[in-house]
């Protein structure tokens, strides 16, 4: 018992990323968009597992947030408003559509020459701690424990700028959505 | 401790995945849900070479490319709920209009 929870422990990244890839391959293959979504929460909920096993814990929380919690449940609404009977036996002819070899080919070609241009990144060794901030940033605190103190002390020392452009591209969106989705004569 | 080439296997799966559905599939649902499947695996590759790297950066950026992705996904469903109100689907293949 205790060297299998020892051997899950370790092999807990690959674990939660098969079954990542299963609920995408589901999420694919599903004819039902609802089956798609709950495949779209399940995979989430793998890579949210993915991201705390690569000791990235502020981030694997905020992904259970922002996804299992927001926008699973956008999808949800937006198919419940959609999905009626009349345009379900529209869909029921051709799932799929075939038309692009050319685009395999391509993402291989891409991931070939990402592979050359960062093989020293890619196959160097990789670094002893998890995370490691500048000696004036770090400044009383325990990196090692702390993973949102450390990201955030990360974020708005030298992406202040990206942040706010973000928050002002949240915005955008929120206007254009209310703009795009709003009935014709109000 | 998890190796940086296992973790861009896997990324790199879940992406070719996303770019597959978004080829194939016809429901403008799905294709959004495939797009999102594609900034997640990019979100793993940043955590993977932050891990990787022992730099905050990485998770400075898939931070914020978290909160793109929401952006994304409001105006992708109010798009697809205003293609739905016009032109009564939300299949990609009966929108046609701008097809020579």
């Amino acid at each position: 018992m205790e060297h299998l929870l020892e051997t899950l422990g370790r092999n807990m990244f690959g674990i939660f990323g098969l079954l990542a890839l299963a609920g995408a391959a589901f999420m694919v293959a599903a004819r039902s968009a609802v089956h798609s979504v709950l495949a779209f929460l399940f995979t989430m909920l793998c890579v949210a597992g993915c991201f705390l096993s690569l000791e990235a814990e502020f981030l694997g929380v905020a992904q259970i947030l922002v996804y299992a919690g927001g926008i699973v449940v956008l999808f949800l609404f937006v198919v419940m408003l959609v999905e009626i009977s009349k345009f379900k036996q529209k869909a029921k002819l051709e799932v799929f559509q075939t038309q692009s070899r050319v685009a395999i080919v391509a993402v291989l070609a891409g991931v070939a020459a990402f592979a050359g241009v960062f093989r020293n990144a890619i196959f160097g060794p990789t670094s002893p701690e998890a995370l490691v901030l500048r000696p004036e940033l770090a400044r009383g605190l325990d990196v090692a424990k702390e993973n949102a103190q450390a990201v955030s002390r990360g974020l708005f020392a030298d992406y202040l700028l990206p942040f706010e452009i973000l928050s002002v591209i949240l915005l955008v969106a929120l206007v254009g959505a209310v703009v795009l989705a709003k009935s014709e004569r109000v | 401790m998890v190796s940086l080439n296992s973790v861009l296997l896997i990324s790199f799966a879940l992406f070719s995945i996303g770019v597959a559905g978004v080829l194939i599939r016809r429901n403008a649902l799905v294709i959004l849900m495939c797009v999102e499947l594609m900034l997640n695996a990019a979100n793993l590759n940043f955590i993977a070479f932050a891990r990787h790297s022992g730099s905050a950066s990485g998770q400075a950026f898939a931070l914020l490319v978290m909160g793109f992705a929401a952006a994304e996904v409001a105006v992708g469903l109010a798009l697809v709920v205003a293609l739905y109100r016009r032109r009564d689907t939300v299949q990609v293949d009966d929108i046609n209009l701008l097809k020579g």
